[in-house]
């Protein structure tokens, strides 16, 4: 359950990440339009916020919100680290090769 | 956008000059302290992991039969006794105790070391060699070493409150840290420091000022005193509302048999319904006897657990502990929440990743003082002396403190068992290491002094689960194929630093800057002499 909570917020954050016009072009090859960026950024919201009540329901009114807090910041971190080192699926014609 | 000019007075000028400013002059303090605080969260793994020689405790309450008979029969008239309570998380029942104060004679300090035992899983007195183990990174984290400790916590607590203002300065001064979230710049010089120091410091933005106020939170009598002067004019009465206890009992001098602490200790847990942390026993043997068992911190979040005290000889239940108020509560929460005691192995691996992201954020902070002036310097092969200064120091903190640590665990490893002074050698290990270090970093050019440091220490931390493996009778595959998680991780987690050591090494090393067109047009002369940090 506790990996449900860890994933909830990997989801969040990478919803986030690809909301991003650099990130969302050189993962899926085109650049988000306004209105999907906002679609994404809402889902990634619902995730972040769905992943509280679990974490309450996985480890208590005290821990529960620790450990949410500690998912969010683990998830950020690895969709961090995912976006930047992991070489994507195309590259960015504007940079050049990464 | 950090300049240092001071006709632009904006706010955003002035919190760049207290974050650059905050951060540079106590950021090497901060560093210990970071790393340090870091491995304490492993602190019981590193009382295990120093004492190899010592089995796993299984039946904790066999120890702790074995801890009473040892007391009895070694100080069985005390005036108290000590016993963390021995689980697999400790290397057996730490003993200690205080021997009776007799009239006419001045108490004694510091004869805690000849007063004190370690029971092994087999509930007889284990002979390990002498070490500090965890507990040294715990105490240098706030008390550091070779000062008295008022001066140290007086530094530390001062370098939190710079830290404090750095953080709250920082989220001003790099103003776009939440929109460019995810952005790395990799290989680009002064923007992937910045970038790095920016994503070390966001991801990690809810522990950082966490853990910066609750450490200002557990210094705060020190640091703070005024609220307990006003309210209590005597000392003793703000200790007995923070730390109620049960009254005093005098010392009859009728002998009579301590009762068995396993039934107490049984007992106690099923009141608490938790684990117990901690047993004292106060005048055993004597018909006033009492035993107080603390319930143990991993069981919640508050750092004052409640407490039960029995009747020494009957084992009944005399006092419990009372709720505490609303203000200690607080207090309790906050230390809880920054020791981490409470975590269990999942949310304390997320405290060590974000302690780690912590040690970054410092060390990257540090590096990017001189990244961000190195490209103004009039004459890039004779920088001014401050940016000499603070560039060796950078590499004599930055890389020698590592390099000192390895050796305390190499120490630990190969000083003989029998030695004199053996635990305070193992200490003394790693400062002679980092003061070679430090000598090092002053006598070479940085762009040799990062990489051989750093390869050192990589090396010296790779080589330890070898070390382990090949001329111990432990090691990896033995903890792993006994399902000791706990050590086995250290001894992982040694490896992994020790192959980051060495990658940065490498990358320091074969790094040639670029010269750059775009600053082209400057009248500075490109960097004659390389950009000496590594890449990322």
């Amino acid at each position: 359950m506790t990996i449900l909570v860890l994933l909830l917020c990997i989801l969040g954050f990478a919803l986030f990440g690809l909301a991003s016009e650099g990130h969302h072009q050189r993962w899926l090859g085109r650049f988000p339009t306004a209105r999907r960026k906002k679609r994404m950024r809402a889902a990634g919201w619902g995730a972040l916020v769905g992943a509280l009540p679990l974490a309450w329901a996985v480890a208590g009114g005290i821990v529960g919100p620790i450990l949410w807090t500690g998912a969010t910041m683990l998830g950020a971190a690895i969709v961090f680290l995912f976006l930047n080192l992991v070489p994507g699926r195309r590259q960015d014609p504007r940079r050049g090769h990464r | 956008m950090n300049t240092m000019d001071t006709n632009t007075r904006g706010f955003r000028q002035s919190q760049a000059f207290l974050h650059t400013w905050s951060g540079l002059l106590l950021g090497w303090i901060l560093f210990l302290v970071f790393v340090a605080g870091t491995i304490a969260f492993w602190r019981e793994g590193m009382n295990r992991w120093m004492r190899p020689e010592l089995a796993r405790v299984e039946q904790p309450m066999q120890v702790l039969a074995g801890a009473q008979r040892f007391l009895q029969s070694k100080a069985p008239d005390a005036k108290s006794w000590f016993i963390t309570m021995p689980s697999a998380r400790t290397p057996g029942a730490q003993l200690f105790w205080q021997p009776q104060v007799k009239k006419g004679e001045p108490r004694r300090r510091g004869g805690r070391r000849d007063n004190q035992a370690l029971i092994g899983a087999d509930g007889a007195p284990a002979h390990a060699r002498e070490t500090r183990g965890g507990e040294f990174f715990y105490r240098f984290h706030f008390d550091l070493h070779y000062m008295p400790v008022i001066w140290a916590r007086w530094l530390v607590g001062f370098a939190t409150m710079m830290m404090l203002v750095a953080i709250l300065s920082g989220l001003v001064t790099h103003k776009k840290i939440f929109r460019d979230f995810f952005t790395l710049r990799r290989s680009k010089g002064q923007r992937s420091w910045l970038d790095g120091h920016n994503a070390t410091a966001v991801l990690a933005l809810p522990f950082h000022l966490m853990i910066t106020y609750t450490g200002l939170v557990t210094l705060m009598a020190m640091l703070m005193p005024w609220a307990v002067v006003a309210n209590y004019s005597d000392e003793a009465r703000i200790f007995d509302a923070l730390f109620p206890q049960a009254q005093a009992v005098e010392r009859t001098g009728r002998a009579a048999p301590l009762a068995d602490l396993r039934i107490v200790v049984q007992d106690a847990q099923r009141r608490f319904g938790a684990p117990a942390g901690f047993i004292e026993v106060s005048d055993p043997g004597d018909a006033a006897a009492r035993i107080t068992v603390s319930q143990s911190s991993a069981s919640m979040l508050s750092s004052r657990t409640p407490r039960l005290t029995y009747d020494g000889v009957s084992g009944r239940l005399v006092w419990r502990s009372p709720a505490p108020g609303g203000a200690a509560v607080t207090a309790g929460a906050m230390i809880g929440l920054h020791a981490g005691r409470f975590a269990d192995d999942g949310l304390r691996w997320i405290y060590f990743l974000c302690g780690v992201a912590g040690s970054a954020m410092v060390a990257s902070g540090l590096v990017l003082w001189t990244v961000k002036r190195r490209e103004k310097l009039p004459d890039p092969a004779r920088p001014y002396f401050g940016f000499r200064v603070v560039e060796r120091l950078n590499v004599a903190v930055i890389a020698g403190f590592p390099l000192g640590i390895a050796c305390l665990l190499w120490a630990n490893r190969l000083l003989p068992a029998g030695m004199r002074g053996r635990a305070e050698w193992e200490v003394h290990a790693l400062f002679i290491a980092w003061a070679a270090a430090g000598l090092v970093a002053l006598a070479c050019r940085p762009k040799a002094a990062w990489p051989a440091l750093f390869g050192i220490t990589g090396a010296l931390l790779a080589a330890i689960p070898v070390y382990n493996v090949a001329a111990t009778e432990r090691g990896l595959p033995a903890w792993l194929a006994a399902g000791d998680w706990m050590l086995a991780a250290i001894d992982l987690a040694l490896a992994a630093f020790g192959l980051f050591a060495g990658t940065i090494a490498v990358r320091v090393a074969r790094f040639r800057p670029e010269l750059r067109k775009s600053r082209a047009r400057r009248v500075v002369p490109a960097p004659a002499t390389p950009i000496l940090e590594p890449a990322e």
